[in-house]
């Protein structure tokens, strides 16, 4: 024990090194994930806060609104799994069968672009492309199709939210499995060319075998994020005529809370979330334990 | 080996429509805000060039003062922001990488359970309220000041910096500060450039807690002006405060004004684009080896 003392007075530089980064996590982790205990009392805002116990989640569960929110979070999120995951796989498998060095580089470096635009630009960019007059309904027309006002649209606007998330991070995705491809030992496929296997055989028998780890690992990881379904996105492309098809979980929160000023009500929505977001998480992440032999963390 | 050539073509012109698709909407809009504002309805949604050629639109979106503050607003809190971040995150990631000391794997355990559960936006909001923080930029700079997820990057870097390099100055007496500002941080230049990279393009687009913390629109970073004209349509706020006769303002198209402040807020990633390919890709590869 007196050694122990000893040790933490030498290194007492090391404590004051890590103060400041300790300081920032307690006041603005530690301290809102307590005050999160709000969502069992009702906000006062001179007095003390007083009890309200499960009131408010009572309320919640019996709102027709919230279970609307809720469905909508599943429904989008997997959408987005179904659509969106494998999309970065073929796409560097692709990637992966381009030789030519400036061809490829010209590939991977546009297609990551889009991960480094802002919700707000992406959101500019796609209002315009998909307006009535815009390149998509130009595209539709070629093809003798009505064209289609996508961002008012209650039967598209889950589409757009896929397409649009597709476009963004689809190509800056693949790197995790250019990287994994990368891994593999080019003999394999030489022995593979040598036993007269296509371009889709070695494909099919080497690749795709050497990603399955990543794949498994990147798929738990994303259900981790399930109850998220994209918040910055949603935010940006939401407007009144379609609020009722894409309204979640976290848009929800921040309506009532944040402009309606239900601070207790809001926060029983964001503790419902975050501890389903972390039963997930805990759960992919002995999940990933289990079968990949590494966890989320 | 002709049909690898065919499955080959095949694979080049599926990749060349990938890139299209990512590209178009973007030249589209870029030829929108340098079309001239006469020919403007010549230009279709798939065009790449501009219709006529006018700078007006972005004379008249840089002389808007909402609009060029917000800008200064914006590089102040990326500069600022990314610094803070940097200094926090080396410090941290220096004492739990390299060194032992008594409590480190509580602190540890304590960054994972950082990592899994959120605060609510809500608890966030009133503290930052109750800290008298609203409408600082203290409040955009101290939120998210250390990404935990970058701490672990830069912890493995610091973490595969030879030990004799760091021991033969501990021989020659050096402390744990001069080891980490002296040998640790000029070693690792490429990891924080990387984090340099990573934090500055978060603080570039950070427009939802600037929405909610500044109420004062003169405060206002670029991304929260620039939601306020494309998402919300706010045309007034765009052109308040534009010394421009009725008629000016009449022949003037949206859509091309609000292309050339998009623009705008892409350019600074556009020149660091080939920046944030080296560093980002490789960042990103390495962190993904790991895990």
């Amino acid at each position: 024990m007196n050694s122990t003392l000893k040790k933490m007075r030498e290194d007492w530089i090391l404590y004051l090194m890590l103060a400041p980064g300790i300081t920032y996590f307690v006041i603005f982790h530690v301290i809102p994930i307590y005050e999160m205990k709000l969502a069992f009392e009702n906000y006062r805002i001179i007095d003390e806060n007083t009890w309200a116990g499960l009131e408010h989640f009572k309320v919640l569960f019996s709102s027709p609104a919230f279970m609307d929110v809720l469905q909508n979070t599943v429904i989008i999120s997997t959408m987005k799994i179904i659509f969106i995951f494998p999309i970065p796989i073929i796409l560097s498998l692709l990637i992966n069968e381009v030789r030519s060095g400036p061809y490829r580089k010209y590939v991977q470096s546009i297609s990551y672009l889009p991960h480094f635009l802002s919700w707000v630009v992406i959101a500019g960019i796609w209002i315009s492309f998909l307006n009535p007059d815009g390149g998509i309904n130009i595209i539709r027309n070629f093809f003798q199709l009505p064209s289609i006002d996508f961002m008012t649209s209650k039967d598209h606007i889950r589409w757009v939210l896929v397409f649009s998330e597709m476009w963004r991070s689809a190509g800056w995705d693949s790197i995790l499995y250019i990287a994994a491809i990368m891994r593999i030992s080019p003999s394999l496929y030489e022995a593979a060319k040598l036993d007269g296997a296509s371009t889709l055989q070695q494909m099919r028998h080497i690749t795709l075998p050497a990603l399955a780890t990543t794949v498994v690992t990147v798929f738990i990881l994303n259900l981790g994020f399930f109850m998220n379904a994209g918040f910055d996105q949603v935010f940006n492309l939401m407007n009144d005529s379609v609020i009722s098809k894409i309204d979640i979980l976290d848009t929800y929160v921040y309506r009532i809370g944040l402009l309606n000023g239900q601070y207790s009500y809001a926060t029983a929505a964001s503790l419902f979330k975050g501890v389903i977001g972390l039963v997930l998480i805990l759960g992919t992440h002995f999940l990933s334990k289990r079968f990949t032999g590494k966890g989320v963390w | 080996m002709r049909r690898m050539n065919w499955s080959r073509t095949v694979i080049y012109t599926i990749l060349f429509f990938v890139s299209l698709a990512v590209l178009i909407p973007l030249l589209n809009l870029l030829a929108l805000s340098f079309s001239s504002p006469e020919r403007v309805n010549e230009l279709s949604g798939l065009g790449i060039l501009p219709k006529g050629f006018s700078l007006i639109n972005y004379e008249i979106i840089l002389s808007n003062p909402l609009i060029l503050k917000s800008i200064g607003n914006s590089v102040f809190i990326t500069i600022v922001g990314t610094l803070v971040n940097l200094t926090l995150t080396a410090l941290t990631a220096y004492v739990l990488a390299r060194t032992n000391f008594v409590g480190k794997n509580v602190v540890l355990i304590f960054l994972i359970a950082i990592m899994v559960f959120e605060p609510s936006m809500i608890t966030e909001y009133l503290l930052v309220k109750n800290l008298g923080l609203l409408d600082t930029y203290a409040s955009l700079i101290l939120y998210k000041a250390i990404n935990v997820y970058y701490l672990f990057i830069l912890m493995r870097f610091f973490q595969e910096i030879p030990e004799s390099l760091i021991e033969a100055a501990r021989i020659d007496g050096a402390g744990h500060l001069q080891i980490f500002a002296k040998i640790v941080l000029p070693l690792s230049k490429p990891a924080l450039a990387t984090l340099t990279l990573f934090y500055g393009v978060y603080h570039w687009n950070e427009y939802f807690r600037a929405t909610i913390y500044l109420t004062d629109p003169g405060k206002w970073p670029l991304q929260v002006v620039l939601r306020q004209f494309v998402v919300t349509q706010d045309n007034t706020t765009m052109l308040a405060g534009t010394d421009m006769s009725a008629e000016l303002l009449a022949s003037l198209d949206f859509g091309s004004l609000q292309a050339s402040t998009i623009i705008i807020a892409v350019v600074p990633l556009l020149l660091l684009y080939p920046l944030i390919l080296k560093y980002f890709t490789k960042g990103t590869m390495d962190g993904g080896e790991k895990d």
